[in-house]
């Protein structure tokens, strides 16, 4: 997928990429931690929060239980009639705004020999002080817990919270006093002192320090009953346990148990009526074993952690926004050149090289490739330029080499008959030029009525200079030829002509030969050039190819001093000569092998019934089609003179 | 073609295998010429190893022979036969340079 997008896509993929992976990376650690010391500060904060508001519970219920104390101690140390005993349980609820009510219960009998139950009773009703007997009508005092279990226990305590049925009518919990007095050098108790505190009032007590924004405080009796709670309908009415069977949650009826055994700790929860997820800071209220539970609602706790990683968040992503356009601005300053530079090599792949190229702004790769590319640009229109140059020259060079070649053939005979009326003889030749420019060159012509001069030669070498020395070997020839009428005097005057300056060592391979038309005789002279062949026609119709006995001169334009023999052969009627150059024998086929000398006297055998003309075109059908496709690497040049006789 | 010269009694003896043409022959040439012209002026050429020969050959050997006479040296040649020893017969070549049958004979005759 992202081998076709652009640089800049794989810029701000890879980049926002790993720049997203160590933002998160970074953030996750910082939240990890940052949490744990927050955590570790909520949890201190609790604690202080919570201790001092059981403190805070500690010391009004300890105010509560001074009070009566104080006045179990003055009953049993003072005698005390029934009004002072109502004066002072008066002022002790109206002096004292933690209590909501006291009473001195008496045993019976114990404060009047005639009264059977007497417990006179103060308590705040709507702002006011009421008073009840707690003796008269159907209220026995002496049943209730409050009465009992400091008298059994002999010793102060605190009940149960209880609704007060029939005396306070409100939520309570009363700390009762045993007092006594001395009968017979025994202990005899003579009744129980007590102050209500009234569960409202202690609720206002327990709420009046708010907790961060909606946590809360509620308290547990002993039994783990809810004493206090701002749910009012779960006062009394629920335990720790009821809520903890209710939500099927040992660790919560653990904690409920750690609670009443008067234990401190920190732990999560969840509200009780509102179930919303919260930590718990639990400490113990000593003065009446029941437990103080701080509610610190989750949400308000991390607070701050929230906010900051909100702030966090925000920062990476804006700096991830901010890396992507830095990333885009930079990308495009890449890719823009590089676009241009596209457009440019597609400007000059179809030839155009004066392209304008993107301007360098900056020297760094992208300047450096165009300014490369602006240095191939200028080289390649140098370059073209000068292959434009040299091939115009070459294809001048080879349009003039290949009139110099058209000129070079023109200059040979090629009108056929050339003789016509001549009927002593029969006289053809051919030249296959290779694609090269070559030296073979052919020549005849009458000295005089009945002498035919006719040459073959083949300058070394190739191009221009065997082109050259072969026109000039071509026209020594036929002028020396009118001033001796002796073919080895020829080539000794044309060999001491051609060597004149000749530094480059040019030499051709020269056959001359002179027939004489009447007679039949030839004489000739042989410069390096291959013997002929001679096609001697027998009795009966018989026939013979065969090399024509050569002196081998040396090749004319080699050494100055070098001298040529004129010899002597006669061809008798019907008989032939054939002259040719090596392009012959030395075709080459596609296996590498030469057609040979061989395969021409075979082809001659074949071909001696016919014309000199169809002869030397059979051997030219029979050397392609032994070449096939192999290009020719040089000259093929025949010629074939056929004596017919004198013809007088 | 591949060329090999090693120096023997005062003669350099030049061993030529391959194919002398119009391609190759400029090489030989060269070789020689750079011979010449430190000094050497016996050449002895083995042909034993050419394969064929063509008109570009005949030409550098002619070449590097009329350097020599010009420096009063000498080129001798062994090792002729077949195709090669035609072109030699045929173009006159074995009229003008003195060839021997063997390497011995040649280096006794100087």
């Amino acid at each position: 997928m992202l081998r076709t997008k652009g640089i800049a896509f794989k810029l701000i993929f890879f980049y926002t990429l790993s720049g997203g992976l160590i933002f998160l990376l970074i953030f996750g650690f910082n939240y990890y931690f940052s949490r744990i010391i927050i955590e570790k500060n909520v949890e201190d904060n609790a604690r202080n929060l919570a201790l001092s508001k059981a403190n805070q519970i500690e010391a009004v219920l300890r105010a509560v239980q001074k009070v009566p104390e104080n006045l179990a101690y003055y009953l049993e140390n003072s005698s005390c009639d029934n009004n002072e005993l109502m004066r002072l349980l008066r002022s002790l609820v109206q002096n004292n705004p933690e209590i909501y009510g006291a009473a001195v219960a008496f045993e019976p009998y114990g404060f009047d020999k005639k009264l059977l139950h007497f417990a006179p009773y103060f308590f705040k009703s709507d702002g006011s002080i009421e008073f009840t007997d707690l003796g008269k009508g159907s209220y026995r005092y002496n049943a209730w817990d409050w009465y009992q279990i400091p008298k059994e226990l002999n010793m102060p305590a605190w009940s149960e919270p209880y609704y007060d049925e029939g005396g306070g009518y409100t939520l309570m919990a009363t700390y009762s006093v045993p007092f006594y007095k001395q009968s017979g050098g025994k202990k005899q108790c003579r009744g129980i002192v007590t102050a209500d505190i009234n569960l409202a009032w202690l609720q206002e007590v327990v709420s009046s320090t708010k907790v961060l924004q909606t946590g809360y405080a509620f308290l547990i009796s002993k039994n783990g009953i809810i004493v206090t709670h701002p749910s009012k309908e779960l006062i009394m009415n629920e335990t720790i346990f009821g809520v903890a069977e209710a939500r099927d949650d040992p660790q919560l009826r653990d904690i409920g148990r750690k609670m009443i055994r008067g234990e401190s700790g920190f732990v999560p929860f969840r509200s009780i009526d509102s179930e919303k997820p919260c930590w718990m800071y639990y400490a113990p209220i000593p003065s009446n074993n029941w437990s103080l539970a701080v509610l610190f609602p989750r949400d308000e706790l991390v607070a701050d952690i929230t906010r900051l990683n909100g702030i966090v968040i925000a920062l990476g992503i804006a700096g991830l926004l901010l890396l992507s356009v830095a990333i885009v601005f930079i990308a495009h300053s890449i890719t823009t050149p590089l676009r241009a530079m596209v457009q440019a090599t597609k400007t000059i792949a179809i030839g155009n090289l004066d392209v304008e190229l993107p301007p360098v702004r900056f020297e760094d790769e992208v300047g450096k490739l165009t300014e490369a590319f602006r240095y191939m640009k200028e080289s390649l229109k140098e370059y073209i330029r000068a292959l434009t140059e040299t091939t115009a020259s070459k294809e001048r060079i080879e349009s003039e080499l290949k009139i110099a070649r058209d000129i070079q053939m023109s200059i040979l005979p090629k009108v056929f008959p050339p003789f016509p009326g001549r009927t002593e003889f029969d006289i053809y030749a051919a030249i296959e030029p290779a694609r090269e420019v070559g030296g073979d060159f052919y020549d005849f012509f009458f000295i005089d009525d009945n002498h035919l001069c006719f040459v073959i030669g083949d300058v070394s070498g190739k191009g221009v200079p065997a082109a050259l020395f072969m026109a000039v070997t071509k026209t020594l020839m036929k002028a020396k030829t009118s001033q001796d009428a002796d073919p080895g005097m020829i080539l000794t005057k044309v060999n001491k002509d051609l060597n004149q300056g000749n530094e480059a060592c040019m030499f051709v391979t020269i056959f001359i030969g002179i027939l004489n038309t009447t007679t039949g005789e030839i004489l000739y002279a042989n410069g390096g050039h291959n013997p002929p062949l001679m096609i001697r026609s027998g009795d009966n119709l018989s026939f013979a190819v065969e090399p024509l006995p050569v002196s081998h001169g040396l090749v004319v334009g080699a050494m100055e001093e070098s001298i040529y023999q004129t010899e002597t052969v006669i061809l008798k009627p019907r008989d032939a000569i054939f002259v040719y150059t090596d392009g012959v024998t030395e075709a080459m086929n596609e296996q590498g092998e030469l057609f040979s000398d061989d395969r021409l006297k075979k082809q001659l055998i074949k071909l001696h019934r016919k014309s000199a003309q169809e002869t030397i075109a059979g051997i030219m059908k029979g050397i392609a089609s032994f070449a096939r496709e192999v290009p020719q690497s040089d000259d093929i040049t025949m010629m074939m003179i056929r004596f017919h006789g004198g013809g007088e | 073609m591949e060329i090999q010269t090693r120096k023997e009694k005062g003669a350099i003896i030049v061993l030529v295998k391959g194919r002398m043409d119009a391609l190759t022959a400029p090489e030989f040439e060269n070789d020689l010429s750079g011979q010449i012209s430190k000094g050497e002026n016996i050449f002895l050429i083995n042909l034993t190893g050419l394969e064929y020969i063509s008109s570009a050959g005949l030409r550098s050997i002619l070449s590097i022979s009329k350097k020599l006479k010009e420096k009063r040296g000498k080129i001798l040649f062994t090792g002729l036969h077949g195709p090669v020893e035609e072109i030699f017969t045929i173009s006159g070549f074995d009229s003008i340079f003195k060839i021997f049958l063997s390497e011995e004979t040649a280096l006794n005759e100087i």
